[in-house]
Protein backbone atom coordinates (compact mmCIF):
# COMPACT_ATOMS: atom_id res chain seq x y z
CA UNK A 1 0.00 0.00 0.00
CA UNK A 2 1.33 3.42 -0.93
CA UNK A 3 2.10 5.64 2.01
CA UNK A 4 0.05 8.81 1.57
CA UNK A 5 1.76 10.54 4.46
CA UNK A 6 4.61 12.06 2.41
CA UNK A 7 6.80 15.15 2.68
CA UNK A 8 5.24 16.85 -0.33
CA UNK A 9 4.66 20.54 0.33
CA UNK A 10 4.91 20.21 4.12
CA UNK A 11 8.38 21.65 4.63
CA UNK A 12 10.23 24.57 3.03
CA UNK A 13 13.75 25.92 2.82
CA UNK A 14 13.43 29.48 4.15
CA UNK A 15 17.07 30.47 4.57
CA UNK A 16 20.37 29.80 2.81
CA UNK A 17 23.89 30.92 3.64
CA UNK A 18 27.45 30.32 2.49
CA UNK A 19 30.82 31.13 3.98
CA UNK A 20 33.54 32.30 1.60
CA UNK A 21 34.76 29.22 -0.29
CA UNK A 22 37.73 28.21 -2.39
CA UNK A 23 40.99 29.07 -0.62
CA UNK A 24 40.00 30.42 2.81
CA UNK A 25 43.03 30.10 5.11
CA UNK A 26 42.97 30.53 8.87
CA UNK A 27 39.39 29.47 9.48
CA UNK A 28 38.39 26.22 11.16
CA UNK A 29 35.57 23.99 9.89
CA UNK A 30 33.38 25.10 12.84
CA UNK A 31 34.15 28.78 12.18
CA UNK A 32 33.23 28.41 8.49
CA UNK A 33 30.06 26.47 9.31
CA UNK A 34 28.98 29.01 11.95
CA UNK A 35 29.55 31.78 9.39
CA UNK A 36 27.31 30.04 6.84
CA UNK A 37 24.70 29.30 9.53
CA UNK A 38 24.50 32.94 10.69
CA UNK A 39 24.17 34.05 7.06
CA UNK A 40 21.30 31.58 6.57
CA UNK A 41 19.58 32.97 9.68
CA UNK A 42 20.06 36.53 8.39
CA UNK A 43 18.77 35.51 4.95
CA UNK A 44 15.60 34.14 6.56
CA UNK A 45 15.33 37.05 8.99
CA UNK A 46 15.26 34.56 11.84
CA UNK A 47 16.75 34.61 15.33
CA UNK A 48 18.82 31.58 16.33
CA UNK A 49 16.45 31.01 19.28
CA UNK A 50 13.91 29.74 16.74
CA UNK A 51 16.12 26.80 15.76
CA UNK A 52 15.30 23.59 17.61
CA UNK A 53 17.08 21.18 15.29
CA UNK A 54 20.63 20.91 13.92
CA UNK A 55 21.85 18.37 11.35
CA UNK A 56 25.36 18.37 9.89
CA UNK A 57 27.87 16.14 8.17
CA UNK A 58 31.35 15.58 9.52
CA UNK A 59 34.51 17.55 8.75
CA UNK A 60 37.83 15.89 7.90
CA UNK A 61 39.81 18.84 9.27
CA UNK A 62 37.98 18.82 12.59
CA UNK A 63 38.44 16.41 15.49
CA UNK A 64 34.81 16.56 16.63
CA UNK A 65 32.91 13.28 16.27
CA UNK A 66 29.58 15.00 16.93
CA UNK A 67 29.97 17.97 14.61
CA UNK A 68 26.28 18.92 14.91
CA UNK A 69 26.56 19.09 18.70
CA UNK A 70 29.84 21.01 18.53
CA UNK A 71 28.30 23.47 16.07
CA UNK A 72 25.32 24.02 18.38
CA UNK A 73 27.65 24.80 21.26
CA UNK A 74 29.76 27.10 19.04
CA UNK A 75 26.59 29.07 18.20
CA UNK A 76 25.28 28.71 21.79
CA UNK A 77 22.08 26.97 20.83
CA UNK A 78 20.58 23.96 22.60
CA UNK A 79 18.54 21.98 20.05
CA UNK A 80 16.06 19.24 20.98
CA UNK A 81 16.91 17.39 17.74
CA UNK A 82 20.44 16.84 16.40
CA UNK A 83 22.53 14.37 14.44
CA UNK A 84 25.78 14.16 12.51
CA UNK A 85 25.10 12.15 9.38
CA UNK A 86 27.62 10.13 7.38
CA UNK A 87 26.68 8.71 4.00
CA UNK A 88 29.65 10.31 2.20
CA UNK A 89 28.73 12.59 -0.71
CA UNK A 90 25.02 11.85 -0.29
CA UNK A 91 25.01 13.38 3.20
CA UNK A 92 23.63 16.71 1.95
CA UNK A 93 20.53 15.21 0.35
CA UNK A 94 20.07 12.71 3.17
CA UNK A 95 20.29 15.55 5.73
CA UNK A 96 17.66 17.64 3.90
CA UNK A 97 15.34 14.62 3.57
CA UNK A 98 15.88 13.70 7.23
CA UNK A 99 15.32 17.27 8.45
CA UNK A 100 12.09 17.43 6.44
CA UNK A 101 10.95 14.12 7.95
CA UNK A 102 11.75 15.36 11.45
CA UNK A 103 9.69 18.51 10.88
CA UNK A 104 6.77 16.50 9.43
CA UNK A 105 6.78 14.15 12.39
CA UNK A 106 6.98 16.86 15.04
CA UNK A 107 10.46 15.94 16.27
CA UNK A 108 11.54 19.47 15.35
CA UNK A 109 9.97 22.71 14.13
CA UNK A 110 12.89 24.48 12.47
CA UNK A 111 16.13 22.74 11.51
CA UNK A 112 19.53 24.12 10.58
CA UNK A 113 21.18 21.79 8.03
CA UNK A 114 24.80 22.87 7.72
CA UNK A 115 28.25 21.58 6.83
CA UNK A 116 31.73 23.02 6.46
CA UNK A 117 35.31 21.87 6.12
CA UNK A 118 38.75 23.20 5.30
CA UNK A 119 40.13 20.47 3.05
CA UNK A 120 42.38 22.88 1.16
CA UNK A 121 44.13 24.95 3.82
CA UNK A 122 43.24 23.02 6.99
CA UNK A 123 45.14 19.94 5.80
CA UNK A 124 47.99 19.12 3.44
CA UNK A 125 46.96 17.70 0.03
CA UNK A 126 48.37 14.30 1.10
CA UNK A 127 46.28 14.31 4.27
CA UNK A 128 43.14 15.40 2.43
CA UNK A 129 43.47 12.64 -0.18
CA UNK A 130 44.35 10.04 2.46
CA UNK A 131 41.43 11.12 4.69
CA UNK A 132 39.03 10.58 1.80
CA UNK A 133 40.71 7.27 0.87
CA UNK A 134 40.18 6.07 4.46
CA UNK A 135 36.50 5.74 3.58
CA UNK A 136 37.30 2.59 1.55
CA UNK A 137 37.40 -0.79 3.32
CA UNK A 138 40.64 -1.41 5.16
CA UNK A 139 40.75 -5.15 4.39
CA UNK A 140 39.42 -5.58 0.89
CA UNK A 141 40.05 -2.26 -0.87
CA UNK A 142 42.58 0.07 0.75
CA UNK A 143 45.62 -2.29 0.69
CA UNK A 144 45.51 -2.16 -3.12
CA UNK A 145 46.12 1.60 -3.17
CA UNK A 146 42.62 2.54 -4.25
CA UNK A 147 42.11 6.30 -4.21
CA UNK A 148 38.62 7.81 -4.19
CA UNK A 149 38.91 8.60 -7.90
CA UNK A 150 39.56 4.95 -8.68
CA UNK A 151 36.10 3.57 -7.88
CA UNK A 152 34.42 6.20 -10.03
CA UNK A 153 37.07 5.76 -12.73
CA UNK A 154 36.28 2.05 -12.99
CA UNK A 155 32.61 2.82 -13.59
CA UNK A 156 33.64 5.31 -16.30
CA UNK A 157 35.76 2.68 -18.08
CA UNK A 158 32.76 0.33 -18.15
CA UNK A 159 30.56 3.13 -19.51
CA UNK A 160 33.07 3.79 -22.28
CA UNK A 161 33.28 0.08 -23.12
CA UNK A 162 29.53 -0.60 -23.06
CA UNK A 163 28.22 2.58 -24.70
CA UNK A 164 31.12 4.06 -26.64
CA UNK A 165 31.30 7.11 -24.35
CA UNK A 166 34.42 9.17 -25.12
CA UNK A 167 36.91 11.19 -23.08
CA UNK A 168 35.84 14.21 -25.16
CA UNK A 169 32.24 13.78 -24.06
CA UNK A 170 33.26 13.56 -20.41
CA UNK A 171 35.49 16.62 -20.87
CA UNK A 172 32.48 18.58 -22.13
CA UNK A 173 30.99 18.37 -18.63
CA UNK A 174 34.05 20.14 -17.17
CA UNK A 175 33.99 22.73 -19.96
CA UNK A 176 30.28 23.49 -19.42
CA UNK A 177 30.52 23.78 -15.63
CA UNK A 178 33.53 26.08 -15.99
CA UNK A 179 31.44 28.35 -18.22
CA UNK A 180 28.79 28.37 -15.50
CA UNK A 181 31.36 29.14 -12.78
CA UNK A 182 32.74 32.04 -14.80
CA UNK A 183 29.44 33.84 -14.11
CA UNK A 184 29.22 32.89 -10.41
CA UNK A 185 30.64 35.30 -7.82
CA UNK A 186 32.96 33.46 -5.44
CA UNK A 187 33.71 30.50 -7.72
CA UNK A 188 37.16 28.97 -7.18
CA UNK A 189 37.94 28.45 -10.88
CA UNK A 190 36.63 30.92 -13.42
CA UNK A 191 39.14 30.80 -16.30
CA UNK A 192 37.45 29.20 -19.30
CA UNK A 193 38.77 25.83 -20.48
CA UNK A 194 38.43 23.83 -23.68
CA UNK A 195 38.03 20.10 -24.31
CA UNK A 196 41.69 20.08 -25.43
CA UNK A 197 42.70 21.61 -22.07
CA UNK A 198 40.94 18.77 -20.24
CA UNK A 199 42.53 16.12 -22.47
CA UNK A 200 45.97 17.73 -22.03
CA UNK A 201 45.76 17.83 -18.22
CA UNK A 202 47.68 15.23 -16.20
CA UNK A 203 46.29 11.74 -15.83
CA UNK A 204 45.11 11.10 -12.25
CA UNK A 205 43.38 7.71 -12.36
CA UNK A 206 42.54 6.57 -15.89
CA UNK A 207 40.37 7.58 -17.67
CA UNK A 208 40.17 10.65 -15.39
CA UNK A 209 42.59 13.51 -15.87
CA UNK A 210 43.07 16.44 -13.50
CA UNK A 211 40.33 18.54 -15.10
CA UNK A 212 37.89 15.60 -14.96
CA UNK A 213 38.26 15.67 -11.17
CA UNK A 214 36.57 17.98 -8.67
CA UNK A 215 38.53 20.64 -6.82
CA UNK A 216 39.81 20.63 -3.23
CA UNK A 217 38.45 23.60 -1.29
CA UNK A 218 37.54 25.21 2.00
CA UNK A 219 34.00 26.35 2.65
CA UNK A 220 30.64 25.86 4.30
CA UNK A 221 26.98 26.23 3.43
CA UNK A 222 23.78 26.14 5.47
CA UNK A 223 20.06 25.71 4.91
CA UNK A 224 17.16 26.43 7.26
CA UNK A 225 14.06 24.27 6.95
CA UNK A 226 10.72 24.86 8.63
CA UNK A 227 7.12 23.74 8.31
CA UNK A 228 4.84 24.99 5.53
CA UNK A 229 2.66 26.68 8.17
CA UNK A 230 5.54 28.89 9.32
CA UNK A 231 7.30 29.21 5.95
CA UNK A 232 5.75 32.54 4.98
CA UNK A 233 6.70 34.26 8.27
CA UNK A 234 10.25 34.90 7.06
CA UNK A 235 11.98 37.25 4.63
CA UNK A 236 12.40 35.00 1.61
CA UNK A 237 10.10 33.22 -0.77
CA UNK A 238 9.92 29.68 0.66
CA UNK A 239 11.10 26.85 -1.57
CA UNK A 240 9.21 23.66 -0.76
CA UNK A 241 10.37 20.06 -0.52
CA UNK A 242 8.21 18.22 -3.05
CA UNK A 243 9.79 14.80 -2.75
CA UNK A 244 12.73 12.89 -1.36
CA UNK A 245 14.24 9.50 -2.06
CA UNK A 246 17.39 7.60 -1.14
CA UNK A 247 19.03 4.29 -2.05
CA UNK A 248 22.00 2.37 -0.69
CA UNK A 249 22.85 -0.51 -3.01
CA UNK A 250 26.23 -1.73 -1.72
CA UNK A 251 29.26 -0.81 0.38
CA UNK A 252 32.18 -2.37 -1.52
CA UNK A 253 32.70 -1.36 -5.16
CA UNK A 254 33.12 -5.05 -6.02
CA UNK A 255 29.54 -5.69 -4.87
CA UNK A 256 28.05 -2.92 -7.00
CA UNK A 257 25.46 -4.90 -8.98
CA UNK A 258 26.01 -3.09 -12.29
CA UNK A 259 28.83 -0.60 -12.79
CA UNK A 260 26.89 1.50 -15.29
CA UNK A 261 23.50 1.70 -13.59
CA UNK A 262 23.35 3.06 -10.06
CA UNK A 263 20.99 3.40 -7.11
CA UNK A 264 20.14 6.87 -8.41
CA UNK A 265 17.45 5.11 -10.49
CA UNK A 266 15.58 3.98 -7.36
CA UNK A 267 16.40 7.10 -5.36
CA UNK A 268 15.06 9.42 -8.07
CA UNK A 269 12.03 7.26 -8.79
CA UNK A 270 10.94 7.56 -5.17
CA UNK A 271 11.50 11.33 -5.13
CA UNK A 272 9.65 11.86 -8.43
CA UNK A 273 6.74 9.73 -7.28
CA UNK A 274 6.43 11.62 -3.99
CA UNK A 275 6.66 14.95 -5.81
CA UNK A 276 4.21 13.87 -8.52
CA UNK A 277 6.61 14.98 -11.25
CA UNK A 278 8.65 13.39 -14.03
CA UNK A 279 12.15 14.32 -15.24
CA UNK A 280 10.48 16.44 -17.95
CA UNK A 281 9.05 18.73 -15.24
CA UNK A 282 12.48 19.59 -13.77
CA UNK A 283 13.66 23.07 -14.83
CA UNK A 284 17.07 23.16 -13.14
CA UNK A 285 19.30 20.53 -11.52
CA UNK A 286 22.15 20.27 -9.06
CA UNK A 287 23.97 16.98 -9.70
CA UNK A 288 26.88 15.78 -7.56
CA UNK A 289 29.86 16.16 -9.88
CA UNK A 290 32.86 14.59 -8.18
CA UNK A 291 34.04 13.51 -11.65
CA UNK A 292 32.88 14.36 -15.16
CA UNK A 293 31.72 10.83 -15.99
CA UNK A 294 29.69 10.75 -12.76
CA UNK A 295 27.46 13.46 -14.22
CA UNK A 296 26.94 11.49 -17.45
CA UNK A 297 25.79 8.42 -15.55
CA UNK A 298 23.49 10.49 -13.33
CA UNK A 299 21.84 12.22 -16.31
CA UNK A 300 20.85 8.73 -17.46
CA UNK A 301 19.84 7.30 -14.08
CA UNK A 302 17.85 10.41 -13.11
CA UNK A 303 15.92 10.00 -16.36
CA UNK A 304 17.06 13.10 -18.25
CA UNK A 305 18.24 10.94 -21.15
CA UNK A 306 18.29 7.24 -22.04
CA UNK A 307 20.90 4.79 -20.73
CA UNK A 308 24.09 5.09 -22.73
CA UNK A 309 23.13 8.38 -24.39
CA UNK A 310 24.51 10.93 -21.94
CA UNK A 311 27.67 11.54 -23.97
CA UNK A 312 25.84 12.86 -27.07
CA UNK A 313 23.29 14.56 -24.74
CA UNK A 314 26.02 16.64 -23.12
CA UNK A 315 27.74 17.34 -26.46
CA UNK A 316 24.43 18.71 -27.76
CA UNK A 317 24.41 21.37 -25.02
CA UNK A 318 21.52 19.84 -23.05
CA UNK A 319 23.02 20.58 -19.59
CA UNK A 320 23.42 24.30 -20.06
CA UNK A 321 21.13 27.27 -20.74
CA UNK A 322 18.65 26.55 -23.54
CA UNK A 323 19.15 22.80 -23.17
CA UNK A 324 16.89 20.15 -21.63
CA UNK A 325 18.24 20.47 -18.10
CA UNK A 326 20.57 23.33 -17.07
CA UNK A 327 22.78 21.66 -14.45
CA UNK A 328 25.13 23.01 -11.78
CA UNK A 329 24.63 26.62 -12.82
CA UNK A 330 27.05 27.68 -10.04
CA UNK A 331 29.86 25.57 -11.53
CA UNK A 332 29.60 22.53 -9.27
CA UNK A 333 32.43 20.75 -7.50
CA UNK A 334 34.41 20.77 -10.73
CA UNK A 335 34.65 24.58 -10.73
CA UNK A 336 32.78 26.30 -7.88
CA UNK A 337 34.06 24.50 -4.76
CA UNK A 338 34.59 21.03 -3.29
CA UNK A 339 35.24 21.21 0.46
CA UNK A 340 34.46 17.47 0.87
CA UNK A 341 31.17 16.48 2.51
CA UNK A 342 29.86 20.12 2.39
CA UNK A 343 30.29 20.26 -1.41
CA UNK A 344 26.75 19.17 -2.21
CA UNK A 345 25.28 21.79 0.14
CA UNK A 346 26.25 24.31 -2.57
CA UNK A 347 24.10 22.42 -5.09
CA UNK A 348 21.17 23.06 -2.72
CA UNK A 349 21.91 26.77 -2.18
CA UNK A 350 22.20 27.26 -5.95
CA UNK A 351 18.97 25.43 -6.84
CA UNK A 352 17.13 27.37 -4.11
CA UNK A 353 18.47 30.65 -5.55
CA UNK A 354 17.39 29.58 -9.04
CA UNK A 355 13.87 28.79 -7.82
CA UNK A 356 13.69 32.10 -5.95
CA UNK A 357 14.69 33.76 -9.23
CA UNK A 358 17.70 35.46 -7.64
CA UNK A 359 20.45 34.32 -9.99
CA UNK A 360 20.86 37.45 -12.10
CA UNK A 361 22.73 36.78 -15.32
CA UNK A 362 22.86 33.04 -14.65
CA UNK A 363 19.12 32.75 -13.96
CA UNK A 364 17.33 29.85 -15.65
CA UNK A 365 14.19 31.50 -17.03
CA UNK A 366 10.94 30.63 -15.25
CA UNK A 367 12.50 27.92 -13.09
CA UNK A 368 9.76 26.47 -10.87
CA UNK A 369 10.82 22.90 -10.10
CA UNK A 370 14.39 21.88 -9.26
CA UNK A 371 16.19 18.65 -8.42
CA UNK A 372 19.27 18.01 -6.33
CA UNK A 373 20.96 14.62 -6.51
CA UNK A 374 23.83 13.88 -4.14
CA UNK A 375 25.83 10.63 -4.07
CA UNK A 376 28.97 9.17 -2.64
CA UNK A 377 31.39 6.33 -1.93
CA UNK A 378 31.70 4.95 -5.46
CA UNK A 379 27.95 5.22 -6.16
CA UNK A 380 27.10 3.40 -2.89
CA UNK A 381 24.95 6.17 -1.47
CA UNK A 382 22.27 8.23 -3.21
CA UNK A 383 19.86 10.94 -2.08
CA UNK A 384 17.48 12.84 -4.36
CA UNK A 385 15.40 15.87 -3.41
CA UNK A 386 12.81 17.59 -5.59
CA UNK A 387 12.20 21.24 -4.73
CA UNK A 388 9.53 23.65 -5.97
CA UNK A 389 8.13 27.16 -5.68
CA UNK A 390 4.90 27.65 -3.73
CA UNK A 391 3.09 27.91 -7.08
CA UNK A 392 3.83 24.22 -7.74
CA UNK A 393 1.82 22.99 -4.72
CA UNK B 1 36.70 12.29 13.20
CA UNK B 2 40.11 10.73 13.68
CA UNK B 3 42.76 13.32 12.93
CA UNK B 4 45.31 11.80 10.54
CA UNK B 5 48.94 12.81 10.83
CA UNK B 6 51.65 12.97 8.17
CA UNK B 7 52.95 9.76 9.75
CA UNK B 8 49.69 8.00 8.82
CA UNK B 9 50.06 8.94 5.17
CA UNK B 10 53.53 7.35 4.92
CA UNK B 11 52.28 3.93 6.07
CA UNK B 12 50.50 1.72 3.58
CA UNK B 13 47.11 0.63 4.85
CA UNK B 14 47.34 -3.06 5.78
CA UNK B 15 44.42 -5.40 6.29
CA UNK B 16 43.60 -6.22 9.91
CA UNK B 17 41.87 -9.61 9.96
CA UNK B 18 38.70 -9.96 12.01
CA UNK B 19 36.74 -13.01 13.11
CA UNK B 20 34.91 -13.11 9.78
CA UNK B 21 38.01 -12.85 7.60
CA UNK B 22 40.72 -14.64 9.59
CA UNK B 23 40.57 -17.85 7.51
CA UNK B 24 40.92 -15.98 4.22
CA UNK B 25 44.06 -14.12 5.25
CA UNK B 26 45.51 -17.39 6.62
CA UNK B 27 44.73 -19.10 3.28
CA UNK B 28 46.59 -16.44 1.34
CA UNK B 29 49.74 -17.25 3.32
CA UNK B 30 49.52 -20.69 1.69
CA UNK B 31 48.89 -19.20 -1.74
CA UNK B 32 45.15 -19.93 -1.70
CA UNK B 33 42.29 -17.47 -2.17
CA UNK B 34 39.46 -18.97 -0.12
CA UNK B 35 35.89 -18.28 -1.23
CA UNK B 36 32.84 -19.05 0.86
CA UNK B 37 30.42 -21.58 -0.67
CA UNK B 38 26.93 -21.80 0.81
CA UNK B 39 25.88 -25.40 1.39
CA UNK B 40 22.21 -24.42 1.41
CA UNK B 41 21.81 -22.28 -1.71
CA UNK B 42 25.08 -22.75 -3.59
CA UNK B 43 26.00 -19.03 -3.54
CA UNK B 44 29.73 -18.30 -3.74
CA UNK B 45 30.92 -15.15 -2.00
CA UNK B 46 33.87 -12.84 -1.52
CA UNK B 47 34.42 -11.23 1.03
CA UNK B 48 34.14 -13.39 4.13
CA UNK B 49 31.01 -13.06 6.26
CA UNK B 50 29.40 -15.02 9.08
CA UNK B 51 26.39 -15.75 6.90
CA UNK B 52 25.42 -16.23 3.26
CA UNK B 53 24.54 -12.89 1.65
CA UNK B 54 21.75 -14.52 -0.38
CA UNK B 55 19.97 -16.89 2.03
CA UNK B 56 21.54 -15.93 5.41
CA UNK B 57 22.50 -19.55 6.04
CA UNK B 58 25.48 -20.10 8.31
CA UNK B 59 26.47 -23.31 6.52
CA UNK B 60 29.43 -21.86 4.67
CA UNK B 61 32.47 -23.83 3.60
CA UNK B 62 35.76 -22.46 2.35
CA UNK B 63 37.10 -23.63 -1.00
CA UNK B 64 40.16 -22.33 -2.78
CA UNK B 65 39.42 -20.30 -5.91
CA UNK B 66 40.93 -21.42 -9.21
CA UNK B 67 42.68 -18.06 -9.35
CA UNK B 68 41.43 -17.49 -12.89
CA UNK B 69 39.29 -14.49 -13.80
CA UNK B 70 38.73 -11.64 -16.21
CA UNK B 71 39.11 -7.91 -15.79
CA UNK B 72 35.64 -6.43 -15.24
CA UNK B 73 37.10 -2.94 -15.04
CA UNK B 74 40.32 -1.18 -14.05
CA UNK B 75 41.97 2.18 -13.53
CA UNK B 76 45.65 3.06 -13.76
CA UNK B 77 46.62 5.30 -10.85
CA UNK B 78 49.06 8.07 -11.80
CA UNK B 79 48.43 10.48 -8.90
CA UNK B 80 49.24 8.47 -5.79
CA UNK B 81 46.84 8.64 -2.85
CA UNK B 82 49.54 10.02 -0.57
CA UNK B 83 53.23 9.25 0.07
CA UNK B 84 52.64 5.56 0.88
CA UNK B 85 52.04 4.74 -2.77
CA UNK B 86 54.25 7.43 -4.35
CA UNK B 87 57.01 5.01 -5.36
CA UNK B 88 54.46 2.63 -6.87
CA UNK B 89 52.82 4.89 -9.47
CA UNK B 90 51.78 4.22 -12.11
CA UNK B 91 49.96 1.07 -10.99
CA UNK B 92 46.73 -0.56 -12.07
CA UNK B 93 43.87 -1.27 -9.68
CA UNK B 94 41.71 -4.07 -11.02
CA UNK B 95 38.12 -5.10 -10.52
CA UNK B 96 38.45 -8.81 -11.27
CA UNK B 97 35.54 -11.14 -11.93
CA UNK B 98 36.58 -14.56 -10.70
CA UNK B 99 35.71 -17.72 -12.60
CA UNK B 100 33.54 -18.73 -9.61
CA UNK B 101 31.44 -15.56 -9.97
CA UNK B 102 32.40 -13.05 -7.27
CA UNK B 103 34.25 -9.84 -8.08
CA UNK B 104 37.14 -8.44 -6.05
CA UNK B 105 39.44 -5.43 -5.93
CA UNK B 106 43.08 -6.24 -6.58
CA UNK B 107 46.25 -4.93 -8.24
CA UNK B 108 47.99 -5.82 -11.46
CA UNK B 109 51.50 -7.17 -11.01
CA UNK B 110 53.96 -5.24 -13.14
CA UNK B 111 53.72 -2.05 -15.11
CA UNK B 112 53.08 -3.23 -18.64
CA UNK B 113 49.65 -1.80 -19.38
CA UNK B 114 49.73 -2.46 -23.15
CA UNK B 115 47.35 -5.41 -22.98
CA UNK B 116 45.36 -4.14 -20.00
CA UNK B 117 41.71 -4.03 -21.05
CA UNK B 118 38.22 -4.94 -19.90
CA UNK B 119 37.62 -8.69 -20.42
CA UNK B 120 41.37 -9.53 -20.44
CA UNK B 121 42.02 -12.88 -18.69
CA UNK B 122 44.08 -12.74 -15.49
CA UNK B 123 45.56 -15.22 -13.02
CA UNK B 124 46.12 -14.76 -9.28
CA UNK B 125 49.46 -14.70 -7.51
CA UNK B 126 50.00 -13.82 -3.89
CA UNK B 127 52.38 -11.02 -3.01
CA UNK B 128 54.17 -11.11 0.34
CA UNK B 129 53.90 -7.80 2.17
CA UNK B 130 55.04 -9.09 5.59
CA UNK B 131 55.13 -12.41 7.49
CA UNK B 132 51.48 -11.83 8.36
CA UNK B 133 50.13 -10.29 5.17
CA UNK B 134 49.98 -11.76 1.70
CA UNK B 135 47.85 -9.85 -0.82
CA UNK B 136 46.01 -11.51 -3.71
CA UNK B 137 47.25 -9.86 -6.92
CA UNK B 138 46.81 -10.72 -10.59
CA UNK B 139 48.86 -10.90 -13.74
CA UNK B 140 47.64 -10.79 -17.31
CA UNK B 141 47.46 -14.20 -18.93
CA UNK B 142 49.42 -14.23 -22.12
CA UNK B 143 46.99 -15.81 -24.56
CA UNK B 144 49.85 -16.85 -26.85
CA UNK B 145 51.10 -19.18 -24.07
CA UNK B 146 47.85 -21.11 -23.94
Amino acid sequence: MRNKNTLRGKVAIVGIGQSPSGRVPGRSPLDLTADASLKALADAGMDKSQLDGVLTGNAYASSFHRFSVALSEYLNIQPSYSNTLQVSGATAGAAVNTAAAAICSGLADTVLVACGDSLLTGMTPDLAIRAMTESRDQQYEMPFGIPVANTFAMTAHRHMKEFGTTSEQMAQVAVTFRQHASRTPGAQKTDLISIDDVLASKMVSSPYRKLDCSLISDGAAALILTSAEKAYEYNQEPIFILGGGEYYSHEHIFLMPNLTETGAVQSAQKAYQMAGVSPLDIDVAGIYDCFTGTVLMMLEDLGFCKKGEAGPFVEAGEITYGGCIPTNTHGGMLSYAHPGIPAAWFHFTEVVRQLRGNCGERQVKDAEVGLVHTLGAGFSTHATTVLGKGSTL
Amino acid sequence: MKQLTEEDTIQKPLPIADSDSHAMWEGLKKGELLLQHCEDCGHVQYYQQGLCRICQSKKLVHRAASGRGIIHSYSVVHRSPGPAFRDDVPYAVLLVELEEGPRMISSLLGKDFTHLAIDSPVAMKTMKISEQVFLPCFELVNLADK
